[in-house]
């Protein structure tokens, strides 16, 4: 079907220029770098702090370098005019959309995949046995990040001030994303039973489902005049 | 058949109008030159027919699709060829075609691209990045692309510049070529000499108005 | 056709604010003077008779928004596109007032002038979603894209704000007793009458001024349509031979 088919090549596109040119990735990696680094000078931090802000501190890492991404998927398209391509392509926008989420989810998941060995590292977390729990709150966040952080993308590399109106549109309203990673994260960190916060999972699993509906949606509107 | 029909276009940006209820039918088969001075609107005609704006006010066919509410059946109909080569400067040249074949639900063979590259004349650089391609080049690479597509449509946003002898050469015969076949050709252009050489009709859009001319017009010197 | 409508209810707007304005005069003298002083909280109480009403209103104006966003993207109007910017501009000026008024309850009652109540905090994210609302428009120039984002961005915020309640509230509930919080005011059926009073007062005025701000809106559009107008005679007829 030409649907799956526009994705897979939406997908493969997006890859494969960054795999050749490996800007997007690089750049997040070392600003992400950078936020973990400020952040270890603002708070001087014993142990007990930091067992207390890290998930904080993850997220907010995650989040800020997820932006950058966000924001070149869609730059990424103004080159040669290609925004305009897209847009007067006959293919069903909302294949594109979703093209464009999971090419974005995978870029934040790598980055953040390769991150946190260094969060373990620098405030010495044991980690090792909810590993694929955190692999899992990661993607949940991450793709409701993306879900709404494409849309916006789009919206925002048609307008002027693009790279301050990104984040400025997505923060807000991924409040409950940012609310139920942290503590997710926490809970997965601390080592607690999973039935103290497994309703933040599903409030992960809810945004993200609503708002992939909800954007697919949309997407056509930021596209098409 | 008509291929291509406005019904009183017109176009508004805010409080500048840049179209004001224009008529006007291609027919298949046909190609017209659309000239005009520097921002009289022929870019923006062509980009509307392109789907990529809504008129302000009339409505258009293309192929005798609506061209607000049939959006995906006028989009699989027509080609446009502008000024960005809507190329993907990581990708090669091969790679670049495959992507915009796939967008449009088609998916040529390894022989058929190869005849495209091989009919615009950049057969050698298959597997160059879009990244080392020249202006003209990349404008050979567009042409390669509509020889693949061959739409029924084609638009042309002055499809000359960029482009040596040779390649203007391979521009008009490929016109000649698609129109031959039933396809409707719309350019805007401010080449004279070489549009006449492929184009049916002609006409000129100064003031709001669209001027028809004949093509002995397109010899003498003043237009506008 | 839809302007036409648009133009005979616009003709009532006076009645709005005649009502709108005789409610809260009603609503405010029945608070102030009518009503005897919280048991606990003592005169401070009074200003939830503004507090809540504002909130109130600002989320009635953020459900206009929705429902205007959505009409626009059916219809695409440009009068309707009017009526979601006046919708915004109001909603976030109601937001801000309760958000004042909620932090100048606190100061006196709880002596700080932020309280991270759950309600506080989702209105909190409200105002910045409006007030991104707001900036996105003045960041875009052609009035088609602008209307179609903003749109977009209306309708996209509007399904988020239970999902950002809820988290919210979850939120509070793990990380703060319960009492500090806007939970704790009970409403004797004293203090009932004059805040439904003032909650309709308020509501009828908010439709007074978004019918006055969307025909501000609209005729400022026409008078550059006009001018836009002119200007193109000019430019076209300079450009003669």
């Amino acid at each position: 079907m030409i649907f799956f088919r526009v994705i897979q090549w939406v997908v493969w596109k997006d890859l494969i220029s960054e795999v050749r040119s490996r800007e997007t990735i690089s750049s997040m990696f070392f600003f992400a770098l950078i936020v973990i680094l400020v952040f270890s000078f603002s708070f001087s931090m014993d142990q007990q702090a930091a067992r207390e802000l890290i998930s904080g501190i993850i997220w907010v890492a995650f989040a800020f370098t997820g932006i950058i991404g966000l924001g070149k998927s869609f730059s990424a398209e103004l080159q040669n005019d290609c925004l305009e391509f897209l847009q007067m392509s006959p293919a069903p926008k909302g294949a594109v959309y979703l093209g464009k989420v999971a090419a974005n989810v995978v870029f934040m998941v790598t980055v953040e995949v390769i991150l946190f060995p260094m969060f373990v590292i620098f405030f010495n977390l044991d980690v090792v046995e909810e590993l694929p729990l955190l692999l899992l709150i990661f993607l949940l966040g991450t793709l409701g990040l993306s879900t709404v952080g494409t849309l916006f993308s789009a919206m925002t590399v048609q307008i002027r001030a693009r790279e301050v109106m990104l984040p400025i549109l997505l923060l807000p309203l991924a409040v409950p994303v940012m609310i139920a990673a942290v503590e997710a994260t926490r809970g997965a960190l601390n080592g607690n039973p999973m039935a103290l916060y497994r309703h933040w999972l599903e409030l992960l699993a809810v945004f993200d489902v609503v708002f992939t509906v909800v954007s697919f949606w949309a997407f056509e509107f930021i596209m098409d005049s | 058949m008509i291929a291509v029909r406005g019904l009183q276009v017109s176009k508004s940006y805010g409080h500048f109008q840049v179209l004001r209820d224009l008529s006007f039918e291609i027919a298949t088969g046909e190609c017209y030159a659309l000239f005009g001075p520097n921002g009289s609107g022929k870019t923006t005609l062509l980009r509307i027919l392109a789907t990529l704006h809504r008129p302000s006010t009339g409505r258009f066919e293309i192929m005798g699709h609506d061209g607000v509410t049939e959006r995906e059946a006028v989009r699989s109909n027509l080609l446009l060829l502008a000024h960005g080569s809507y190329l993907y400067d990581e990708l090669n040249a091969v790679e670049n075609l495959r992507f915009a074949m796939a967008m449009r639900g088609a998916s040529p063979t390894d022989r058929q691209i190869k005849l495209a590259l091989d009919h615009a004349g950049i057969g050698a650089f298959a597997d160059m990045k879009i990244r080392q391609f020249s202006a003209g080049m990349k404008k050979r690479l567009a042409l390669a692309k509509a020889v693949l597509v061959r739409p029924q449509v084609l638009l042309l946003d002055e499809p000359y510049t960029s482009l040596d002898e040779a390649g203007m050469g391979m521009m008009n015969r490929f016109i000649r070529d698609i129109v031959k076949e039933g396809a409707a050709v719309l350019m805007t252009t401010h080449d004279r000499a070489k549009s006449a050489e492929v184009a049916h009709r002609a006409g000129v859009l100064s003031k709001d108005v669209l001027r028809p001319l004949t093509l002995d017009d397109l010899r003498t010197n003043d237009l506008f | 056709m839809i302007h036409a409508a648009i133009k005979q209810v616009q003709r009532y707007k006076g009645w709005f604010g005649t009502a709108g304005g005789m409610c809260i005069i009603a609503g405010v003298y029945l608070g102030l003077v009518g009503s005897p002083p919280d048991y606990y909280q003592g005169e401070v109480v009074r200003i939830m008779y503004v507090h809540v009403p504002l909130a109130h209103t600002s989320l009635l104006g953020y459900s206009v928004l929705f429902a205007s966003s959505l009409w626009y993207l059916w219809k695409r109007d440009p009068i309707v596109d009017n009526m979601c910017h006046a919708a915004a501009s109001l909603s976030a000026f109601f937001t801000a007032g309760a958000l004042l008024t909620g932090s100048i309850w606190a100061k006196p009652t709880w002596n700080t002038w932020w309280t991270w109540d759950a309600r506080l905090v989702s209105f909190a994210v409200l105002f910045l979603i409006l007030t991104g609302y707001l900036m996105l428009r003045t960041f875009i120039d052609d009035p088609e894209r602008e209307a179609r984002f903003a749109a977009v961005l209306a309708i996209v915020g509007f399904v988020d704000l239970p999902i950002i309640h809820f988290s919210v509230e979850w939120w509070r509930t793990l990380h703060q007793p319960l009492s500090i919080s806007m939970r704790g005011v009970s409403i004797s059926k004293d203090l009932l009458v004059p805040l439904i009073i003032m909650g309709i007062g308020f509501s009828v005025l908010f439709f007074y001024m978004l019918m006055v701000r969307t025909q501000m809106l609209y005729l400022a559009n026409l008078l550059n349509a006009k001018k836009g107008r002119l200007l193109s005679h000019a430019h076209l007829s300079k450009a003669e031979p």
